[in-house]
């Protein structure tokens, strides 16, 4: 099995610095996440430059053109609901550290997002939803089969599609929790590929709970089987419990160092 | 139906080391694909054949062996002969005398070994210790400054002495140096990964996992090269992708089958040829394990390994 792959998700609009960054195109704030997250160990970086209805196709050729040549042409996922703005990322994006992933599609209003991803030879994630949370996950399951079947009617392989379960915050959803990690086992039994926003479960609890909770959910979710995740890498606690989980699924052989790798 | 051929390449590769200068140079390393798998892609280099000498001469030759280097009166013979032998892409000078429990020679007698090998030979030389690893690092030192240049290979930093030998050979005089490990996948992947921390480029290191004669444990040699070739292909696990380069000769040549002589076990047969035949079984189950590159000692085994690479290639 792979290594369990993180995307890291903190070059994103909603931060006031990594706003201000993209509205004047001021490398510095991005370049300076972009480090943070390859030092600490996340795969692909999530570019989200918000709906940037006006903006987006110059201002994601911009941000995809900018991290990739500082950063040895470090995978990204392009985060935004403009799909002109996503194929302009693809169009100046170079694959040689891996393919571009679309960020996001559902089983409703944006499941064109898997067309984009498949005439692009791109990864899409896919969430398991049309409009809200999905009630269940016999609901969940019929939007995958919807997805996975658009997906395959465009030629895609299926391993591009990484479906989503959708974390959900335990303070308000604590009895849905082992719904979400069941659907991952089922996702995973059928051979796909898995991701979801897993910070999402910690959200509202103090800041110095949000490692651990984050930290158990991976380490459930990767025993049901999920392949990779929407993370903060600075969170150390998280990236060790990930690369310590990589060791006990035999994803990734043991060295007394393996931490630091 | 007709058979369609699914080819199993991987995205990773194993990293290719150059071993010597000039012409003559090797690459070792660079397949995509399973062990010897070149149907499946070409394989970039073809596992590549050493010849083994020690400091010591001929001291202990077989029948064979006398012959083939008749009229040699020096190491420099030996290793000029060696290098002319058919199939060997490189030398390897095994520094048994420098044993403190055998002969104990100084370290500037070995380095004064290794400088006459290498003036003898335009073949790449490999370095390999006496297996004593506080004078193995005190040779290694020593070679890899009096052979700047060379791109010489020194066979092994172990985890007892891989700081010495790793800063030394691999950073002060960027020669290429092998990691040791006795059939322990952890442990060679972490010497790799603390070699590469005190800064040795990958580029300069291979890794010795370990031999056994065929028969004589084999197993544990074929598992461990496969669990390393999975990581480093199927993984793309950087701290794997070193190729293997295994010495065969000390291994198959110390069996009973290679020792006992033939008064003492007629049915056997001639004993030099019963070593011959350990050595080849040995070198061929190494390099369908793994191995990108194998070391022995007769030159019927070199020549024999190396048709058998070249009719699988």
């Amino acid at each position: 099995m792979a290594k369990f792959i993180t995307v890291g998700e903190r070059i994103h609009c909603i931060s006031p610095a990594i706003r201000e960054a993209m509205a004047n195109r001021n490398p510095e704030p991005i370049l300076q996440r972009a480090k943070e997250q390859i030092d600490a160990g996340a795969t692909y970086l999530d570019v989200n430059i918000g709906p940037a209805e006006s903006t987006g196709v110059e201002l994601m050729k911009w941000a995809v053109t900018l991290i990739q040549s500082h950063f040895d042409n470090v995978p990204l996922c392009l985060d935004t609901s403009n799909k002109a703005a996503i194929e302009a990322g693809i169009s100046v994006y170079n694959r040689s550290k891996g393919k571009p992933i679309v960020n996001s599609a559902d089983a409703g209003d944006r499941i064109e997002n898997i067309d984009l991803a498949a005439a692009n030879d791109a990864i899409c994630f896919a969430l398991c939803s049309k409009a809200g949370v999905p009630a269940d996950n016999d609901e969940r399951m019929v939007y995958c089969q919807e997805m996975l079947e658009r997906g395959m009617m465009h030629g895609m392989d299926p391993a591009d599609l990484w479906f989503d379960p959708l974390f959900l915050v335990i303070k308000g959803m604590q009895d849905k929790q082992m719904d979400v990690l069941e659907c991952i086992k089922m996702l995973s039994d059928m051979g796909l590929n898995t991701t979801g926003g897993l910070s999402n479960v910690s959200n509202g609890m103090p800041k110095k709970i949000r490692p651990i909770m984050d930290s158990a959910m991976v380490a459930m979710a990767m025993q049901c089987g999920l392949t990779s995740a929407i993370v903060n890498p600075c969170d150390l606690r998280l990236m060790e419990t990930i690369k310590s989980c990589d060791i006990i699924k035999n994803n990734d052989l043991y060295a007394d160092s393996y931490l630091e790798l | 139906m007709a058979f369609v051929q699914k080819p199993q390449v991987y995205k990773a590769a194993i990293n290719t080391v150059e071993l010597g200068v000039g012409e003559k140079k090797v690459a070792v390393g660079g397949a995509t694909v399973s062990p010897l798998y070149s149907f499946d892609a070409p394989i970039a280099n073809p596992p590549r054949v050493g010849i083994e000498i020690t400091d010591t001469g001929l001291k202990g030759a077989t029948k064979g062996m006398a012959e083939f280097y008749s009229g040699c009166n020096s190491l420099a013979d030996i290793a000029k002969r060696a290098a002319q032998a058919p199939g060997a892409d490189f030398v390897c000078l095994k520094l048994e005398g420098a044993d403190p429990g055998e002969e104990n020679k100084s370290v500037e007698d070995c380095v004064a070994a290794a400088k006459e090998v290498c003036g003898a030979i335009d073949k790449p030389l490999v370095i390999e210790g006496c297996k004593n690893t506080q004078k193995d690092a005190q040779l290694f030192e020593k070679i890899a400054e009096a052979l700047q240049g060379k791109n010489v290979l020194f066979l092994s930093a172990k985890e007892e002495n891989h700081k010495t030998v790793g800063a030394s050979v691999g950073l002060a005089y960027s020669q290429k140096v092998g990691a040791e490990s006795a059939c322990d996948i952890n442990l060679a992947k972490q010497l790799n990964v603390l070699m590469t921390q005190l800064g040795v480029p990958s580029g300069s290191m291979v890794m010795n996992l370990g031999s056994a004669a065929a028969g004589y444990g084999f197993e544990y040699v074929a598992s461990t090269m496969d669990r390393v070739k999975q990581a480093a292909l199927g993984q793309n696990d950087s701290m794997l992708q070193m190729p293997v380069v295994t010495p065969v000769a000390s291994e198959a040549w110390s069996v009973k089958e290679a020792i006992i002589s033939e008064e003492d076990m007629p049915e056997w047969g001639d004993q030099e040829q019963r070593g011959i035949k350990m050595e080849i079984v040995t070198a061929a189950a190494c390099l369908a394990s793994g191995s990108d590159a194998v070391i022995l000692k007769h030159p019927a085994s070199v020549a024999t390994i190396s048709a058998f690479i070249a009719a699988l290639m």
